[in-house]
């Protein structure tokens, strides 16, 4: 596996200068996204996958665990969040939590069964779950409302106590939803860079090593997935919202598998912010390719072979890679300058 | 007991169908040590090309097309379930030059082209032929059904196990009782003896893969007239073949085709008290499975675990 653990000064801050430009040039999203075209619908979708996949690349990249079936903690999120509006409470906050724990109550649960193996093995164990997972959402019809899904979700309104927003608004929930991307995205970073996440890729690296340096690995194989449930619930309870219904789709195998390749695409396994290139070039891809022909997925099934083949550590590798080759190529300049001077040039 | 017959008898007859579907995977997987997602769809695209073929507008100029539709059915359909397979495995060979930029890479490295693989292949399918479903043709002979024991059972049904087993057994005379067997099982004991006995590595690797495409072609025809025709059959075979691999232990010939009739009877007798939820029982199956068994119920140990 290709492993490039950063030891930037970043590592240590809470928030790093790119997630600042990031969240400032998300913020502007709204004033200009309707005149390319677009519309702020797509901005909500695109900052909710990008928190679903980075909690699924906490699995996939830093802990190098391949789970194909993370649909499934999606959308038992947006499940939650749905009953536990209809059933429980309507308040935005207790829903949202319901959302995360019913997801990582899930996630605990498959570790159980998964955490002791390794590669195909693991990889299929977490196929079979979500189709387990998805099989029990399409036929609990008085539950989930079956194949037509949970319908007539609600946005609530986002109450601080003093002050409420109304969110039922796209651009008033777009900010709402990158509030809790911005969160998010802090949360995991610290996550990634603390003694915890560094035992994580520790042990992608080899469990044998990490065993015998006496940590349990089971422990944080079990713990991590269960993280990663949660935080993709709470993403799914967002999606909830934003759809205004809850659908059996998205735990399907098909789009575990998109989660996949948008964190692969990206450049999940070398960089933190793969994943979110990754949602932001598939989505924008499905919405412009999709626009001029029917088969956008063909297109994009060629892009995703050519990526395998040529570019395995995804778009932010190649992006670092041209940026390294490019400050190689002016230091090279500035070192054939110097020599030219040195030797009295021209010769 | 009698009462569970019908439906023990169907699970075999299923479970026999699964170990063929998962026969090409298996071999993929236990010589190359390589998962080809794109089984699924090579399945699928086998199926559709037996169709097209056996429709009653073949692609062919018009004077073939003629002497061939002037052929008897069941000629015609023997000669389908020679020429299609074939037909198909040249798409096989197309990914087998693609996937060799991933060889002695991690193993997630062939399993996502062969991802993007079997995306495309749908897709084109979808181009194609439609969304629409199919019917494929099969001769008098073996379509219709027959009386026994006061129940109707389908002919086709039984024609397909029988040549499931078949098949089955052939695949497992050439990897055991051939020289080409024992090459291709050597290769992937040591590829770097191989090699250095003078055997010439990239060629039997694809001499494999397009066997392995020619096995799942062949199982798409041969399932098609059971399961119907559409784009989706391939994710349909894809995942039960891999469930059956994994269930029965990478590397493993007999523990597939153990597995493959252990799914087919544990579906079999689970729809006979809750159709439902029939699917369900295989990946319950497979999870009280690997919870305790690392490699499966006969699993070898190799690169695909690290």
């Amino acid at each position: 596996m290709i492993a490039a653990p950063t030891n930037s000064p970043d590592a240590a801050r809470l928030v790093t200068p790119t997630m600042l430009v990031l969240w400032l040039v998300l913020a502007t999203v709204p004033l200009w996204i309707a005149r390319i075209g677009l519309y702020p619908y797509l901005g909500i979708e695109i900052l909710i996958w990008s928190l679903y996949a980075l909690a699924f690349n906490l699995v996939l990249g830093t802990a190098g665990l391949p789970s194909f079936g993370h649909g499934a903690y999606f959308g038992i999120g947006a499940y939650a969040f749905g009953l536990c509006q209809f059933d429980l409470v309507a308040n935005l906050w207790i829903c949202l939590a319901a959302a995360s724990v019913i997801a990582g109550l899930a996630g605990a649960f498959v570790a159980l069964f998964i955490s002791h193996r390794r590669g195909i093995y693991y990889a299929f164990m977490t196929i079979a779950f979500g189709q387990i997972f998805w099989t029990l959402a399409i036929k609990s019809h008085r539950i989930t409302g079956g194949e037509d899904g949970l319908l007539k979700i609600a946005r609530l309104p986002a109450n601080f106590g003093f002050v409420s927003f109304d969110l039922t608004d796209n651009v008033a929930f777009y900010y709402f939803v990158l509030a809790m991307f911005a969160i998010g995205v802090a949360g995991l970073w610290r996550l990634v860079n603390s003694p915890y996440g560094r035992i994580v890729a520790a042990i992608r690296q080899s469990e044998t090593r990490a065993a015998h340096l006496g940590y349990n690995v089971w422990l944080y194989k079990a713990s991590v997935f269960t993280l990663s449930a949660a935080i993709s619930g709470f993403a799914g309870g967002l999606f909830a919202m934003a759809q205004l219904a809850a659908f059996p789709d998205v735990m399907s195998l098909h789009q575990s598998g998109y989660v996949v390749m948008m964190t692969l695409v990206g450049g999940g396994l070398v960089s933190f912010w793969g994943p979110v290139i990754g949602v932001f070039v598939f989505l924008t891809a499905r919405d412009v390719i999709g626009a001029l022909t029917n088969a956008w997925m063909l297109y994009f099934g060629l892009l995703f072979i050519a990526i395998v083949l040529f570019r395995p550590e995804g778009i932010a590798g190649a992006i670092s890679a041209m940026l390294q080759q490019h400050s190689l190529s002016a230091l090279r300049a500035r070192g054939n300058s110097a020599m030219r001077l040195l030797l009295g040039g021209g010769r | 007991m009698f009462d569970l017959l019908p439906h023990l008898l169907n699970g075999l007859t299923l479970g026999l169908l699964f170990a063929l579907i998962a026969l090409g995977f298996m071999l993929i997987v236990g010589l190359m040590e390589q998962i080809n997602l794109a089984h699924g769809s090579l399945f699928a695209l086998g199926a559709y090309v037996a169709m097209q073929m056996m429709g009653s507008r073949p692609p062919l100029p018009a004077e073939m097309a003629k002497a061939w539709l002037a052929l008897p059915l069941g000629w015609r359909y023997a000669a389908t379930l020679v020429i299609a397979p074939i037909v198909v495995s040249f798409v096989g060979m197309l990914i087998e030059f693609c996937m060799r930029r991933t060889y002695g890479k991690d193993p997630l490295y062939g399993l996502l082209l062969t991802f993007g693989a079997a995306m495309v292949i749908e897709e084109l399918i979808r181009l194609v032929w439609g969304t629409r479903d199919y019917v494929l043709q099969v001769p008098q002979a073996v379509s219709g059904g027959f009386l026994f024991g006061e129940l109707i059972w389908s002919t086709y049904r039984f024609y397909a196990a029988g040549i499931a087993a078949a098949i089955i057994g052939l695949v497992w005379l050439l990897i055991e009782k051939t020289s080409f067997g024992a090459t291709v099982k050597a290769g992937a004991h040591d590829s770097e003896i191989v090699r250095a006995l003078g055997i010439n590595l990239s060629r039997l690797r694809l001499l494999v893969f397009v066997f392995g495409t020619i096995l799942a072609a062949l199982a798409g025809i041969i399932v098609a007239p059971i399961w119907g025709i559409r784009p989706h059959m391939g994710v349909d075979a894809v995942i039960p073949a891999f469930l059956v691999i994994v269930l029965g232990g990478v590397g493993s010939f007999w523990g597939a085709v153990a597995a493959g009739l252990l799914v087919g009877l544990c579906v079999g007798l689970s729809g006979a008290y809750a159709s439902e939820w029939s699917l369900l029982s295989m990946y319950i199956l497979l999870v009280a499975v690997v919870t305790f068994r690392a490699r499966g119920l006969w699993g070898k140990k190799s690169v695909l675990e690290a």
